[in-house]
């Protein structure tokens, strides 16, 4: 007979562990929004506090990103086509990749495996130069193209493919050989849809970190209209007075839809995480 | 089912990086004019900068129906411009036609085979007007490269409220040993610093080096490193001193443009702080609560007699070698900066002491705006006091890297860690190739 | 007829290109091995070439060992110095930490966990340059700053917690705990669930302390997840940039507090134009980092052959 749950002190201890773990999580995203609801003259002269100053609060911060004096909106919807074009893509290929060195035995397997993982290692700044130049001559400046496509084939997700796909059942393999299927059709209709918690996982990974990129957007974009959002939200920041209306606010704004993303497919992400296994 | 989400991704995909591709770089986008006329390209860091270029690209156009031009002005953060500049005249692809450069940036753009066009062509019919030392600072090898905004000559502006309070009279202070002791009186009576010092910037400490007498300043004249000067050493040992009496404090914020700054002095933090002419902006802007009771003289020199001005700051703007239509590119570029009507415009909507001389004491630049109504008419009458007083300052390409010192690691040290100025310095010389 | 048969094998062999298991992984494996020579392999030689390079705009010289020789300065030191105790600092943090967090987390003694687990991870979601931001606000130095206002509530003094360089290491510290202490438990929460339920209670039956079944059963077969935080840790903390940047509103700090390796690279490479220069301090990154990697393969053994399924 199993007993009931009873409120045990270790219980109530944990609890009140991960709440104040919580409250210190989410405090800071508290002064901000707190802080994009007051003029910004407040912070000039204040700092960010947590004073509630219910005279004070107003969503006029928020009416100037939709007043068109800055091209917040466009930034947005930049971010937005940046972050699905390269998500698809990068899963796409970096799936062909891990899938190609976990299923098959070929002479250059760890060589292969062993430059992914050097490219993983290395910081873009190294080779941001060199990059920059080739990027200019594939004609590929201020493009929201150039901003993702030299690392759209990334080697964190082939790594995790590679380690996920390792773990897939060899013998449906062997099976769809027998049933006439080509190499790519395995992998396209067999293999694939096994690989969906892997995809999920990735898939938010990928988004989070193509919505937050700075440095290599930050060097490719140059014209306001094809900024992305993370970039032309500091331009606002100047030495000559940081326009922290709008920075603040827009800064609110830009958490939304990745929170939205989280909320709805962390399922599918943690399942990801954990059925795929980082396994040895 | 499945079939049907792949098929729908992959629709997205597809329509996405067509969106992706679709964004070209240049279009007519952002042109003025309707995209009439010739194409200008230009950049700068400061958006009252963009917008006073497109102005006067507007009076271009008007005073030259046969002539126009169609001008794109973007603004960017002000090291990503740089940066970004740098790396275009370097790559030898995608710099625009014309450039704002600030001048702690400018040797840069000076090493090897400089990128940019000499513009002496322009300069030299109005040379004569213009105060010389504003040129030299961004030439080299005899050749002119960069056309100023401003003079920015340094003044001292006092809060004139803390200094009655006190009793001192800011006319008797005529040297730095002067200052020095009116700051003990202001401290004794009111418990206020006399002042706050730059800490990760160099307007402070600067212009008191450009007072010293001679031709050397943080650079020597030939462009060699010059901080292990024993009268530099003077120099940061009097900011030192002042510091340790408490007549002096590092500014909050490090820096007088941060935002700590601002509501500090806003509340009456400190007596007195000297910057250059353009800064009357930043107090008109985020010292609302001074309106009225600041007052603009000319800065205490370092002996009587000897200079009590310099001209800091600056931004050269410049015409690059990758310009399609160069002649009319330097030709717009002197109609905004080198004009009567554009040094005119310059002050009237900048806020900034123009390069001509002959405009400071024309009726149009002394007529009522925000700048006096905030500090009280005569604001260039100071201007004109010290007109023949504005030290140059030596500007070469190692100009970055001495800045850089100063700024990071020099003032902190002495300042804040109290630091033996010349150990300070030496150290500071010797990494500087 | 003949032509027929002719055709017949030429189908076959096209068709059996499709089918070949020689010749699929090549396939599969393209897509990476055009991106790595374009985008890798060759801004990586050209870097090492202008390493050894003087490069001023029109005239480009060969100076030798130069750059590296001038790598020994205070500055690049101090860069050095920076990351290593940063890196180290949020190894400490970051890696036990979220480990203990993910076991309580998971335990049968918990509430609400998927809610706690969200929360904790939000601030994952933050881009560099809002998080910058807030902490910069929040650690301001002015008195009325967020967290000096909560001092002096407490009676205690407030601080300039940016201009000093241990305080300004904790406030770096604290914002890389803020952002990844979320995604850390996740990972070892999937860790986690990959354990079976059968192992602790056949622990249990033995009659195993909480302790023991800690030691004996979850941290060994939490290893492979250890290893691939830890390695993604060493990364992130040795090219740990943006973070320090958004801090201090630039690239400079007092004192060069703040300054990191790529710091510094960008430092001298872009904003100085020595872009000879700039290419040996990202190769000498380039050396730290596969010293440590090779260092951290010989010691986990990741390329001996899988011997699980």
């Amino acid at each position: 007979m199993k007993p009931k749950k009873k409120w045990k002190l270790s219980s109530i201890l944990l609890i009140l562990l991960f709440v104040v773990i919580g409250i210190f999580a989410l405090f800071p995203l508290f002064a901000i929004t707190l802080g994009s609801l007051k003029p910004s003259t407040e912070i000039m002269r204040y700092g960010l506090n947590l004073k509630l100053q219910a005279d004070l609060l107003s969503l006029d911060n928020y009416s100037y990103l939709f007043n068109g004096e800055t091209d917040y909106f466009i930034w947005y919807k930049n971010s937005i086509i940046i972050t699905i074009a390269s998500t698809l893509s990068c899963l796409l290929l970096t799936s062909m990749v891990g899938y190609g060195l976990a299923v098959y035995d070929f002479k250059l397997k760890n060589v292969v495996f062993g430059l992914v993982l050097i490219v993983m290692m290395i910081p873009v700044e190294i080779i941001m130069l060199p990059l920059y130049k080739l990027t200019m001559s594939l004609g590929l400046m201020d493009t929201l193209v150039g901003a993702f496509l030299p690392f759209v084939v990334a080697p964190i997700p082939i790594f995790f493919f590679r380690q996920y796909a390792s773990g897939l059942p060899r013998d449906l393999l062997d099976a769809a050989r027998v049933d006439g299927c080509t190499e790519i059709g395995i992998f396209f209709r067999v293999m694939m849809p096994l690989m969906t918690p892997a995809f999920s996982s990735m898939a938010i990974l990928q988004a989070l970190g193509s919505w937050n990129n700075f440095l290599w957007p930050l060097i490719v974009l140059r014209s306001s209209e094809n900024l992305t959002l993370p970039i032309g939200l500091s331009t606002l920041l100047t030495p000559y007075g940081n326009n922290y209306d709008v920075l603040i606010a827009g800064s609110v704004m830009a958490i939304f839809p990745v929170l939205l993303l989280y909320i709805f497919f962390q399922r599918y992400f943690i399942e990801g995480m954990t059925a795929g296994g980082v396994k040895g | 089912m499945k079939k049907g989400l792949l098929g729908m991704l992959a629709i997205i995909l597809v329509s996405s990086m067509f969106l992706a591709g679709c964004n070209k770089g240049s279009s007519d986008k952002g042109y003025s004019n309707g995209g009439k006329g010739t194409k200008i390209e230009l950049w700068t860091f400061n958006e009252l900068h963009e917008q006073y270029y497109e102005h006067m690209a507007e009076k271009w156009n008007e005073e030259n129906p046969d002539d126009q031009i169609s001008l794109k002005a973007t603004t960017y953060p002000y090291e990503d411009l740089h940066n970004k500049l740098l790396v275009a005249l370097q790559s030898g692809k995608g710099a625009p036609d014309i450039s704002d450069v600030e001048i702690s940036k400018f040797g840069n753009f000076l090493k090897g085979e400089p990128q940019i066009l000499p513009l002496d062509d322009v300069i030299d019919p109005e040379k004569e007007n213009i105060v010389q030392s504003r040129l030299d600072i961004y030439a080299k090898d005899g050749k002119t490269y960069g056309i100023d905004f401003h003079v920015g000559a340094a003044v001292i502006y006092y809060n004139k409220e803390i200094m009655d309070k006190a009793g001192v009279n800011p006319d008797d202070i005529k040297t730095w040993a002067d200052y020095k002791e009116a700051g003990k009186t202001v401290l004794e009576k009111t418990g206020i610093p006399m002042t706050t010092l730059d800490i990760e910037d160099q307007w402070s400490f600067w212009p008191q080096v450009a007072q010293l007498e001679g031709k050397d300043d943080l650079l020597k004249e030939n462009g060699e490193v010059n901080l292990t000067d024993p009268r530099i050493v003077e120099v940061l040992q009097y900011e030192q001193d002042l510091v340790k009496e408490g007549i002096a404090i590092p500014s909050p914020g490090n820096d007088h443009h941060s935002e700590e700054y601002y509501g500090f002095m806003n509340n009456g933090g400190a007596a007195s702080v000297w910057m250059p002419m353009w800064y009357m902006g930043r107090f008109t802007d985020y010292m609302p609560d001074l309106k009225g009771k600041i007052v603009i003289k000319p800065m205490p020199a370092w002996s009587e007699g000897a200079p009590r001005s310099a001209g800091m700051g600056g931004t050269g703007t410049v015409v690059t070698n990758q310009s399609k239509d160069p002649d009319v590119a330097k030709k717009f570029l002197a109609y905004a900066k080198l004009s009567k009507e554009g040094n005119i415009e310059i002050w009237k909507q900048l806020g900034f002491d123009p390069i001509r001389s002959d405009v400071w004491d024309l009726p149009e630049v002394n007529e009522e705006n925000k700048f006096t109504e905030y500090f009280g008419p005569n604001i260039f009458s100071t201007l004109l006091e010290v007109k023949d007083e504005i030290e140059g300052v030596n500007i070469g390409e190692r100009t970055p890297d001495v800045s850089n010192a100063v700024k990071t690691t020099i003032l902190f040290q002495t300042l804040v860690e109290m630091k033996d100025p010349k150990q300070a310095l030496e150290e500071a010389a010797s990494q500087i190739k | 007829m003949e032509a027929s048969r002719r055709q017949g094998v030429r189908k076959q062999k096209k068709r059996s290109l499709l089918y070949s298991q020689n010749a699929a992984p090549y396939f599969f494996i393209f897509p990476f091995i055009l991106s790595f020579l374009i985008f890798f392999a060759y801004p990586v030689a050209t870097t090492v070439i202008m390493s050894f390079q003087e490069v001023l705009p029109g005239q480009t010289t060969f100076i030798g060992l130069d750059n590296y020789k001038e790598l020994w300065n205070p500055t690049f030191l101090t860069a050095i110095r920076n990351s290593t105790v940063y890196t180290l600092l949020t190894l400490i943090i970051l890696i036990p930490v979220p480990l203990v967090l993910a076991v309580f987390l998971n335990s049968k003694l918990m509430f609400a966990k998927n809610f706690f687990r969200s929360v904790t991870f939000i601030p994952a979601l933050t881009s560099v340059v809002v998080a910058g931001m807030i902490f910069r606000l929040i650690f301001g130095g002015q008195d009325g700053a967020l967290l000096n206002s909560i001092l002096t509530n407490f009676g205690m003094e407030p601080k300039a917690w940016l201009n000093h360089g241990g305080t300004s290491m904790f406030v770096l510290v604290v914002l890389a705990t803020w952002k990844w202490m979320g995604i850390n438990i996740l990972y070892f929460l999937a860790g986690l669930q990959n354990i079976p339920r059968e192992l602790y209670e056949s622990a249990e039956v033995d009659g195993a302390t909480t302790a023991r079944k800690f030691y004996h059963i979850t941290l060994p077969l939490l290893k492979p997840i250890s290893i691939y935080v830890f390695t993604i840790s060493i990364y992130g903390g040795f090219s740990m940039f943006a973070e320090s940047y958004m801090l201090y509103g630039s690239n400079r700090s007092p004192n060069n507090i703040g300054l990191t390796i790529v710091g510094y690279l960008y430092q001298k490479g872009i904003e100085q134009n020595n872009l000879g220069f700039g290419s040996a301090v990202g190769i000498a990154l380039l050396v730290i980092t596969l010293i440590i990697t090779l260092i951290q393969l010989k010691f986990f053994g990741m390329f001996k052959k899988e011997e699980q399924g």
